[in-house]
C-alpha cells in the first residue's frame, strides 16, 4: 500500500520550530513529526511512503533514511511549494486505488499528529505545545522499547539518568539519555526530549525542552519551548536567544554544511521558486543542453 | 543612560542594553548616587532590548545594595518581553518589583 505524506514548509506563526531544520523533522517526544506518521502509516499496512518537501528535502531525506526501521520504503520528492492535499493527490496519485490507503491516510498534510486533527501543530506555539502535551500517553508504542512509564503519568527513557533528590510531576516525559540532576523540578506538563540536560535546582514546568539542550543550574524554564539557545514563551510569543550559554544553550556539535552541498543548495533555491524540479537541467535533451536548438523548439 | 533625582525618587532610564560593555559604567553611576538616600529606585527598561549576565549581575549588585538598606523599594519599571524572559528565566523577578506602566 502507498501514502503520501506533505511536509509542512514554513509557517510564520513558529519561525523558532523551523530554525534547525524542516517542519517535518522538528522533534517530538523521542521522534519526529514524520517519523511519528510514518509509523502510524506503517500500522496502518503502508510499505511505500513518498513524502512531498518544499522546504529543505535534502535534510528530511537525511533524517529519516530509507525507512527500513519502519518497514517501509520511503522516498523524498522536493517541490517548489507546498502543495494542498488535493493538487498532491491530484499530480501524483495516479494508479489505482487498491495500490493506496485507503482515504484520509493516502495523502496526508502533516499538520497535526496522527489521530490529534483535532490540535494542530504550527498554528501558534501554545498549539504546538498542547499538541506535545496531549501526545504524551500515545507516544509510547511498542517499536518505542526503550521508553516506559516509570510511574503513572511520568515516561522515562532506560537510559535517562534521573537524580534521586530530583522530583518529577506528572504528567511529564523524560527522553532517553537525559540527564536531571539533583534538586531539579521536572513538571507538571514538562516534555525533556533526547540528550537534553537539566541542571541542579533548575526548573521546567509547562515547557518543552528541545535535544541537546542544556538547562542551566538554578534556571527556571516556564511556559517555554526552549531548544539550543533559543526561549520561546508559548504564552506571550515572545522570544530571546539567551546570551549565556551556562544558562541555555545547545549541546550539539555544531555541524557546517559541506560547501560543495551549500553552493548546490543555493543553487536550487531560484531553481525551485520557479516551480522546476532540483533536476531539471539533466531532464533537457543533450542537443538542447550543448545549444544546438532552435529557442522556439522550447 | 539617565539618572534623575527626584528628590525621594531615583529614577535611571535611556538604557538601550545591559551588558558587558556598560555594566561596570552602570554601577559606577548608581554607586554615586545611593549614598543620597532614595527611598524607592526606578529602573526604566523599556528601551533596553539586550541584558547579558553582566547586566543581570549589575541588576544583582543593586538589587544587594538596597537590600543593606531598610524601607528602600526597587523597582524595573516595564522590562520588554524578551528582557522579561530573561528575568523569569533566571529567577531574578522574584528579586524585584516588575511594574508594567
Amino acid at each position: 500500500m502507498k501514502a503520501l505524506l506533505i511536509c509542512p514548509s514554513i509557517r510564520p506563526a513558529v519561525p523558532q520550530l523551523a530554525e534547525n531544520g524542516p517542519l517535518a523533522t522538528a522533534p517530538v517526544l523521542g521522534g519526529c513529526v514524520a517519523s511519528h506518521w510514518i509509523e502510524h502509516l506503517a500500522v496502518l499496512g503502508a510499505r511505500e511512503v513518498t513524502l512531498i518537501a518544499a522546504d529543505r528535502p535534502d535534510q528530511v531525506e537525511a533524517d529519516l533514511g530509507n525507512g527500513s526501521r519502519w518497514g517501509v520504503d520511503i522516498k523524498v520528492l522536493a517541490v517548489g511549494s507546498e502543495p494542498s492535499p488535493g493538487e498532491a493527490a491530484a499530480r501524483y496519485r495516479q494508479e489505482g486505488d487498491a495500490m493506496w490507503l485507503p482515504a484520509p491516510h493516502d495523502v496526508v498534510l502533516m499538520s497535526h499528529l496522527p489521530g490529534c486533527a483535532e490540535l494542530p501543530l504550527f498554528e501558534s506555539y501554545a498549539s504546538w505545545f498542547a499538541a506535545l502535551r496531549a501526545w504524551m500517553p500515545r507516544a509510547v508504542t511498542p517499536a518505542r522499547i526503550r521508553m516506559s512509564e516509570i510511574r503513572p503519568g511520568i515516561w522515562a527513557g532506560h537510559r535517562a539518568h534521573v537524580s534521586s533528590t530530583a522530583e518529577l510531576i506528572a504528567p511529564c516525559w523524560i527522553g532517553d539519555q537525559v540527564f536531571v540532576e539533583p534538586g531539579a523540578i521536572v513538571g507538571p506538563d514538562a516534555i525533556l526530549e533526547d540528550r537534553s540536560v537539566v541542571e541542579a535546582e533548575a526548573r521546567v514546568t509547562q515547557s518543552w525542552v528541545g535535544p541537546d539542550t542544556f538547562v542551566g543550574p538554578m534556571t527556571s524554564v516556564a511556559s517555554s519551548l526552549a531548544w539550543g539557545s533559543s526561549l520561546t514563551n508559548w504564552l506571550s510569543e515572545s522570544s530571546l536567544r539567551v546570551p549565556d550559554p551556562f544558562l541555555l544553550c545547545s549541546l550539539a556539535p555544531p555541524t557546517a554544511p559541506h560547501p560543495i552541498k551549500q553552493i548546490v543548495r543555493e543553487a536550487e533555491t531560484p531553481i525551485r521558486q520557479l516551480g522546476l524540479p532540483p533536476d531539471w537541467i539533466a531532464r533537457w535533451p543533450l542537443p538542447v543542453r550543448r545549444g544546438r536548438h532552435s529557442p522556439h523548439a522550447l | 543612560m539617565k539618572i534623575e533625582n527626584q528628590g525621594l525618587c531615583l529614577s535611571i532610564s535611556e538604557i538601550p542594553e545591559l551588558t558587558s560593555v556598560n555594566s561596570g559604567h552602570f554601577r559606577d553611576e548608581l554607586r554615586a548616587v545611593l549614598p543620597g538616600s532614595p527611598s524607592v529606585i526606578e529602573i526604566d527598561l523599556s528601551e533596553t532590548r539586550f541584558v547579558d549576565s553582566s547586566g543581570l549581575g549589575a541588576l544583582f549588585a543593586l538589587y544587594r545594595a538596597t537590600a543593606e538598606r531598610s524601607g528602600v523599594i526597587l523597582r524595573l519599571l516595564n522590562p520588554r518581553p524578551e528582557v522579561q524572559q530573561l528575568l523569569e528565566l533566571t529567577q531574578m523577578q522574584q528579586l524585584f518589583e516588575i511594574v508594567q506602566r
